[in-house]
């Protein structure tokens, strides 16, 4: 039996094996992962929102995509991970609901999947795999003991799909 | 702007103006399917913008959802959660017909939509009435998926403000045994700048 451990809106977890790390129901939300495969340690985080930087209010940093990807890389170095040795793969950031009005590349599914892209490459964390965009929700399962993603949906296509 | 512990008075007020305008909108929705349809004395919660899903049901639960956005002197969102099978059956009991991916195609999508429209719009109109503002539904818009899917964009834009929700949630039922049960719940989510515009308005600001 393995363990699985659910990481909710604007937070992150980190964990070792057996735990899966599962996020539920993301929409434009992004789910990011990251693992350190040798060490066999990773982290979910489930975020909302670009950016830290404009924000008026950080009392709860997990819920911007750059806040969180820095504040998990320090958590998982803190517990033995290493930094060149971490991947990242990202899951969401769709559009649910067709545009009307604006550029739908200006929606904020896309701006988080940008984010996510930008700071990882800031940082110099490969971005190993991704499923985003898209008009359908996600739920995310991470398998820290293989550093494996299932990602389910119930429309736009059938089934899991593994990353 | 962040959302104010609210007193018993304004929660009082709150519950009161939403069950008016939800009767309108069931009135609504009762002549639309032909049957009576109940309703139960609306929830006024305070919630961190995590719990939304789960008061919906449960994030990875199907559900059709309808969203529009209100505009006008009171900015928010309405939000229109059929469980899966209520939608499928609304929707047989409007269009008349068997078919099982119905709320996948066009006449069903735009048929929920069209529902959607009309409950937001007698509940925006009593409301507005009652408080004398101007409240206008935009678009409705239609998605049949996971809820936390369906409703993230909402939470997202309320997360740039602040961490909590304030949600006014009633559900509603029709109430005929020969068939089987259509329900929904209803939710309005309002910007926290409207809210306290919204509690001026109905008298209970202090």
């Amino acid at each position: 039996m393995s363990e699985r451990l659910s990481v909710g809106i604007s937070e992150f977890r980190i964990a070792a094996p057996p735990a899966k790390l599962v996020t539920y129901g993301l929409g434009s939300c992004l789910a990011i992962a990251l693992y350190d495969p040798e060490r066999r340690i990773g982290g979910l985080a489930h975020t909302l929102l670009p950016s830290s930087r404009l924000a008026a209010d950080i009392t709860r940093p997990a819920k911007f995509v750059d806040a969180a990807i820095e504040l998990m890389i320090t958590d998982l170095l803190a517990h033995g991970a290493a930094r060149d040795r971490l991947g990242a793969k990202i899951f969401g950031g769709a559009n649910m609901f067709e545009p009307l009005l604006g550029d739908p590349d200006n929606a904020v599914g896309p701006r988080n999947i940008r984010s996510a892209r930008e700071t990882l490459a800031g940082l110099g964390i490969p971005l190993l795999a991704e499923d985003v965009g898209g008009n359908f929700g996600r739920t995310v399962e991470f398998d820290i003991a293989s550093g494996e993603v299932r990602v389910k949906s119930v429309r736009g296509r059938e089934g899991e799909m593994i990353f | 702007m962040s959302f104010p512990q609210l007193n018993e008075n304004q929660l009082d007020a709150l519950r009161e103006i939403s069950n008016i305008g939800m009767g309108h909108a069931a009135t609504a929705l009762s002549q639309l399917i032909g049957e009576t349809v109940y309703l139960r004395v609306p929830r006024v919660t305070m919630t961190d913008i995590g719990q939304v899903p789960e008061l919906l049901g449960g994030a990875e639960k199907v559900v059709a959802g309808i969203t529009l956005r209100v505009l006008g002197d009171a900015r928010g969102n309405i939000l229109l959660i059929f469980p899966r099978d209520s939608a499928q059956r609304l929707l047989q009991r409007l269009l008349g017909s068997e078919a099982d991916g119905l709320l996948f195609d066009e006449l069903g999508a735009s048929t929920m939509k069209e529902v959607g429209n009309i409950l937001a719009s007698a509940y925006l109109s009593a409301m507005g009435n009652l408080l004398h503002l101007t409240l206008i539904p935009s678009i409705p818009l239609l998605a049949c998926d996971m809820a936390g899917a369906v409703v993230d964009h909402v939470l997202i834009e309320l997360s740039a403000a602040g961490d909590l929700a304030l949600m006014v949630e009633t559900e509603f039922h029709g109430a005929n045994p020969q068939q089987e049960l259509i329900k929904g719940h209803f939710f309005l989510l309002p910007d926290a700048s409207s809210l306290a515009l919204i509690l001026d308005a109905v008298g209970g600001g202090q």
